[in-house]
């Protein structure tokens, strides 16, 4: 699989991020585990567009058989399977001490259920039905996470010329100091360590405000584009881009 | 909860009806029992005083029979034995001697039989006849020999019962007091038992089940039936759970997949008109995908299937923070969202409320006019939160009706949603054991209004 530098999205060059540097700088090795035909076969062709190598297994004894047997980026694992369901495979891995990301993907979408998985060892859920773009953005954020750990302990976070200091809490872009209120700091700073990553509404709703429903409304597009006009008015280079049908990403390209 | 509290402990009219109803039987058997008591007593004390009667005669016989009417004359004269007692008199007459007699100053006109009988005498200087029980019998040799006792023990009985009844009284009407409260409040508690089983089933615990008895009487065969109908209502939720289960799972795995086909098309077309048109058909199911979401939350909730994640907070913070989420939009629109909150502190569930509050601030986004309040305080065993508009409001007549599931106004057709976010605000408030009210806001417009209980 390819390795990449954390901020590589922030050095890539200008113009639109086409799908082929996509694919050479995320493309990952994914472990499905579903037992519907037809959702699999979605979610593979996804990835598999987005240049990833998909494995695949329809039931929960074969899932956990080939999750301990090899190296996943991430593993994406249904929560209702036939055999042994999603949350044993999930507490069988841990116990084996296979430490691999794992979002369970359920049709039981409810808070205790979300509860429920996220005890028993997952990285993240997902309740169906879901996006693909959500489930993408998703599974890009766990692929990133040792990078994100890393940026996590900075003190700075920095895209192009703006400039973010969790310390002081003042935020720069160039010479310009901006004046944000505290949850628009919050949203930047969730987008700044996410930087290169496509974010969706339902994960910003999730960091940053901390609930787990869908407001059904566009919440959340007038705060980023609040935030957007508070970053990118009269800047050549617009560092907020909306991700068609997915959400967001913050990258200087 | 305290003012609860002492509600149930006071005693309803019905309540003070069966106390009374106990205290005045408790007071008329007691009266009963007494009246028989002395009766008994009476006819203990009358007997004994018979026997007197006519242990006495039969000492004055044995002295006649020992040494003739000398000897009985003697007897009478030197009052011997017990015809010392002052209560007792005697008279001897007839037989060819002078009239004797003794403690009396006449001969008591009585024919002689085999048991004392009851007659009014007057002795010395008494004003007043007495009561006396007197044996009138005839000696071999034809004289007549009468022997009385005056009723004073009798009378000193009644005065002696006088001063024990009052004594009794009292007692009996303590006991019977005492006895009724005891009884109402074992019945009051027994019923609060089983009302609260009832509470509970109401709050949606089907699991709750009443310990039955094996006496059989009233109260166990409610309780028989309390857990028979609990158990029906529980298979029915189970049933309908599995059925929303099964459709849960049957309809989002289709939105699942339509949504993943509309997302592989959009990738691939680039011909504005089909963009626009998958674009349309992409946030059709995302508005599907979260309808289905909602009405799957509200069975749930509704089924009392949710884990309790409830802790103490603060309407007024999780109003804040919602309100924060909102205000953006709600400036975008060109609607004020204002704010008046005041500390209103409850168990909830943070997620919930703030799940509620989002929909009534939508609603009223959608559906209420360009000022909207949100406010919350506490109330008398309670804490209030509202979401008031001053939009055109709803007609009281339509009110309930806009509660229930899917229910659009006509007004509301041409605007998105699914008619479910008022539901949803309601299925929270009574998971809370609280309630849902839709009033009339100061402008006209519509209040929300969530009664939690503190």
């Amino acid at each position: 699989m390819q390795t990449m530098l954390p901020s590589a999205p922030c050095l890539g060059g200008g113009g639109k991020i086409n799908s082929l540097s996509w694919k050479l700088l995320v493309a990952g090795r994914i472990l499905l585990v579903e037992d519907d035909p037809q959702i699999g076969d979605y979610i593979a062709r996804g990835f598999a567009e987005e240049g990833f190598t998909v494995d695949r297994a329809a039931n929960g004894r074969d899932g956990l058989f080939l999750a301990t047997d090899s190296q996943f980026d991430v593993v994406v694992l249904d929560r209702m399977l036939p055999g042994m369901d999603g949350l044993s495979v999930l507490k069988a891995l841990r116990a084996a001490e296979v430490e691999t990301p794992v979002l369970v993907l359920s049709a039981l979408g409810s808070t205790d259920d979300r509860v429920a998985g996220l005890t028993a060892g997952a990285d993240d859920y997902l309740g169906k039905p879901f996006s693909f773009a959500e489930l993408f953005a998703r599974v890009q954020a766990l692929m990133r996470r040792g990078s994100g750990r890393q940026k996590a302990q900075d003190t700075v976070l920095r895209c192009a010329d703006l400039e973010l200091d969790r310390l002081t809490r003042q935020v720069k872009r160039g010479a310009r100091k901006i004046t944000l209120q505290p949850r628009e700091f919050r949203l930047l700073e969730y987008m700044l360590l996410h930087q290169g990553e496509v974010v969706t509404r339902t994960m910003l709703l999730e960091a940053v405000w901390d609930y787990h429903f869908d407001p059904g409304t566009n919440v959340i597009d007038v705060h980023i584009s609040r935030l957007r006009r508070k970053i990118d008015d009269g800047e050549e280079q617009a560092l907020f881009h909306t991700v068609r049908g997915a959400g967001y990403r913050m990258a200087a390209d | 909860m305290f003012a609860r509290a002492m509600r149930q402990r006071r005693l309803s009219p019905t309540m003070l009806r069966l106390v009374a109803a106990v205290f005045v039987l408790q007071l008329l058997s007691s009266a009963a029992a007494i009246f028989f008591l002395r009766t008994q007593m009476l006819d203990v004390v009358r007997a004994d005083r018979e026997d007197q009667v006519i242990d006495v005669r039969d000492d004055l016989l044995a002295a006649f029979y020992s040494g003739g009417r000398g000897a009985l004359a003697d007897f009478i004269r030197d009052q011997r034995g017990s015809v010392a007692d002052p209560g007792v008199f005697v008279t001897l007459a007839g037989g060819g001697a002078p009239t004797l007699t003794s403690n009396i100053d006449f001969v008591p006109a009585i024919t002689p039989g085999p048991r004392p009988q009851a007659v009014l005498v007057r002795r010395g200087d008494s004003a007043t006849e007495q009561d006396a029980l007197v044996l009138a019998s005839t000696l071999p040799d034809g004289a007549r020999l009468t022997v009385g006792l005056m009723g004073a023990s009798e009378r000193r009985f009644n005065l002696a019962f006088a001063a024990a009844i009052g004594l009794t009284i009292a007692v009996a009407v303590a006991l019977a007091l005492v006895s009724a409260l005891v009884l109402g409040l074992a019945i009051s508690s027994r019923t609060h038992e089983i009302a609260k089983a009832a509470e509970e089933l109401a709050a949606g615990n089907f699991g709750m089940r009443l310990a039955e008895g094996q006496s059989g009487d009233g109260f166990d065969h409610l309780r028989l039936q309390m857990n028979q109908m609990a158990e029906r209502i529980a298979s029915l939720v189970a049933e309908l759970g599995a059925v929303s289960g099964a459709l849960a799972h049957d309809l989002r795995s289709p939105v699942t997949r339509l949504s993943a086909a509309i997302d592989t098309a959009l990738a691939r077309v680039d011909e504005p008109g089909a963009v626009e048109a998958l674009q349309a058909a992409r946030a059709d199911a995302d508005g599907l995908r979260a309808m289905l979401e909602t009405a799957l939350e509200i069975s749930r909730l509704e089924g009392g299937a949710v884990q309790d994640r409830r802790v103490q907070l603060d309407l007024a913070a999780v109003a804040a923070d919602m309100v924060e989420l909102y205000e953006p939009l709600a400036e975008q629109s060109g609607v004020t969202l204002a704010l008046d909150l005041s500390p209103a502190w409850i168990m909830a569930d943070r997620e919930l409320i703030s799940r509620a509050l989002a929909n009534a601030i939508d609603n009223a986004l959608k559906y209420g006019g360009d000022a909207i309040t949100v406010r919350t305080h506490a109330a008398e065993g309670e804490a209030l939160l509202e979401v008031a508009d001053n939009g055109p409001g709803i007609a009281p007549e339509d009110r309930p009706r806009v509660v229930e599931r899917f229910v659009r106004l006509d007004n509301a057709r041409t605007r998105p949603g699914g008619g479910l976010g008022l539901s949803m605000v309601n299925a929270v408030a009574r998971l809370h054991r609280g309630r849902l009210e839709l009033g009339e806001a100061h402008g006209g417009g519509l209040a929300v209004t969530l009664h939690l209980p503190a």
